[in-house]
């Protein structure tokens, strides 16, 4: 009463004249956001099983994707996966339906584009899916393939040769089998390699990374190995 | 430091004698010189006034202010000053030419002219008048007529009830605004503004006369047309009232001339109730910067701090609070006056 809230009023600005600015400037300082924020719609297209159901999830039809039987195969092959976010409400309805967590928010915010059809967000099949199935076929175990860069396929590398190397040593014969041909050039190579950890490692180098040079050296330090075992033979005859 | 501006004041004068040119013409010279200086200075000043309340605003509601151009952006009044020149100068097809073209011009003229009686250090007043602050009163509600014939001129209808509120506004506030100092001129017994200081040696007036202060302060606030009290602009109602049709420099005159009467108007209140140019250690004419300052800042933070009051609650604040409460304390202060004077001090 009597100008006391007056007072009271000034004593609130000149306390907020002191506190920290709430002022977060945007494009040098990016804003805090939330786990359960709803950036932009992104896709992970390994996970995906083509069931379909975010399609029938969305009110605004924004989702869409194309698939193809190959003959005898039991699953469809997911071959490319379309987001039209101009469509997109953000309601959540795809992500919470998806089964195996293959739709996600993403914390980009920044949806600007220059041209309308950039908007439209298409993911197509990346090769390394298909090269995925074809290592499976050779039993090769620890393998993951991902959409990568070059830092990722590298360790992949390293994996498989690591991996290359535990079979040549637990079971020589099979897994030498595919560079030489004969019992005897087998036991020859898999007694060289065993004694020889340079000699493992090149050939198991070469069995992930080329097959056929795989072949050639191994050959190579067969018969190398048989001359030299010659030699001593006649040496000590 | 404390006699800079006076030596060179003295030191151009005697220059230009000693060139042959009679006393008479030379004093005639320093004083366009002067008013040139102090011109300079109120454009200068503006310019720090506005980014200072911008600045002074943004940190009140916890935001930044202007902050992209130069350090802390104090170039941002001079990039908008660089545009306003540049605008087009659109003059409305219905408005008496005249009157509109000449509004500003006068606004800005009356707004300078308060200057002329004010100490700004240690004899540092332009002119000595024996009626300072009744003069500086009677020029201060000239600026008034200027704001009627912007709006009359533009011959728009938020322009003119701005005008028309602006005018109802200056005439309720004049009468407690004078009456308020009237207990400095009762306790002091001169209008000099120089007196007025020189009075406030031993102790400052704010402390004699609180209530003439805070009526004082208020009165001056409408008088300014600033917020709380800032109906004839009152942007969500009025468009920008009397200053609706002005573009580019026109506008800008009227915004200058605004900020220059808050420099007046804040020196005097310096002058009159916190001991003008008196202070210790520092120059005189630094002291009534620094106090002019403060009293500006307090400007702003009342009107970052409240709403725009409505219109009938704003006469009636003036008609019936501010006038009995200033009429008063004249009359106290004349019974405190002859009291003292019994008792022998």
């Amino acid at each position: 009463m009597y100008g006391k809230g007056l007072l009271k009023g000034l004593g609130i600005t000149f306390k907020h004249t002191f506190e920290k600015d709430i002022t977060i400037q945007y494009p040098e300082e990016m804003p805090f956001l939330q786990d359960r924020f709803r950036g932009c719609l992104a896709f992970d297209f390994g996970k995906c099983i083509a069931c379909g159901l975010c399609t029938k999830a969305c009110p605004n039809n924004v989702l869409s994707f194309e698939t193809a039987k190959e003959e005898g195969a039991k699953k469809k092959k997911l071959l490319s996966y379309t987001i039209d976010l101009q469509y997109c409400l953000f309601c959540n309805l795809c992500v919470e339906v998806c089964p195996t967590n293959t739709l996600y928010f993403t914390h980009n915010f920044e949806l600007t584009k220059l041209n309308r059809e950039e908007i439209k967000i298409i993911y197509h099949r990346p090769p390394e899916l298909d090269l995925l199935s074809e290592e499976k076929k050779t039993d090769n175990p620890g393998v993951q393939v991902e959409p990568s860069d070059a830092a990722e396929t590298e360790a992949k590398r390293i994996k498989q040769i690591e991996a290359m190397k535990m079979a040549l040593g637990k079971n020589p014969l099979k897994a030498l089998g595919k560079v030489v041909d004969g019992e005897e050039d087998i036991a020859i190579l898999s007694a060289l390699i065993a004694t020889d950890e340079k000699k493992l490692s090149k050939i198991a180098e070469l069995m992930v990374d080329d097959r056929e040079k795989a072949r050639k050296i191994a050959q190579a330090f067969v018969s190398k190995e048989k001359k030299d075992r010659q030699k001593e033979g006649g040496e000590q005859g | 430091m404390e006699n800079w501006f006076l030596n060179i004041a003295h030191w151009l004068t005697s220059w230009l004698v000693s060139l042959g040119l009679a006393p008479v013409w030379a004093d005639l010279i320093l004083l366009v010189v002067q008013w040139t200086i102090i011109v300079g200075i109120i454009t200068l000043n503006v310019l720090i006034l506005i980014w200072l309340e911008r600045k002074v605003a943004g940190f009140m509601q916890e935001r930044l202010g202007p902050n992209r151009l130069g350090p802390f952006g104090i170039f941002q009044t001079i990039a908008d000053t660089l545009k306003l020149l540049t605008k087009e100068d659109i003059i409305p097809s219905q408005t008496d030419r005249l009157i509109f073209k000449v509004a500003p011009m006068f606004f800005i003229i009356v707004a300078v002219m308060l200057y002329a009686v004010l100490p700004m250090g240690q004899d540092m007043a332009v002119v000595n008048l024996n009626v300072g602050l009744f003069y500086f009163i009677s020029v201060g509600s000239l600026s008034t007529i200027c704001i009627l014939m912007a709006g009359w001129g533009s011959n728009n209808k938020w322009s003119l009830l701005g005008a028309m509120r602006s005018v109802a506004q200056m005439i309720s506030y004049e009468i407690p605004l004078a009456f308020s100092l009237l207990g400095v001129v009762m306790i002091t017994g001169s209008l000099n503004l120089s007196d007025i200081v020189q009075a406030q040696h031993n102790i400052w007036f704010i402390l004699l006369q609180p209530v003439a202060f805070v009526t004082f302060f208020i009165a001056a606030t409408a008088e300014l047309n600033r917020g709380p009290f800032d109906m004839p602009e009152a942007e969500q109602e009025l468009t920008a009232g009397a200053y609706t049709e002005y573009t580019g420099m026109r506008w800008a005159l009227f915004f200058l001339a605004e900020y220059t009467n808050l420099v007046a108007v804040s020196a005097l209140a310096s002058t009159l109730f916190l001991g003008g140019w008196q202070g210790p250690f520092l120059p005189s004419w630094l002291w009534i910067i620094l106090k002019t300052y403060l009293i500006m800042l307090v400007f702003m933070w009342l009107k970052w701090t409240f709403p725009r009051i409505r219109m009938d609650h704003l006469m009636s604040l003036s008609w019936k609070v501010l006038i009995p409460i200033s009429l008063v304390n004249i009359v106290l202060t004349g019974a405190g006056i002859e009291l003292f004077r019994w008792m022998g001090w």
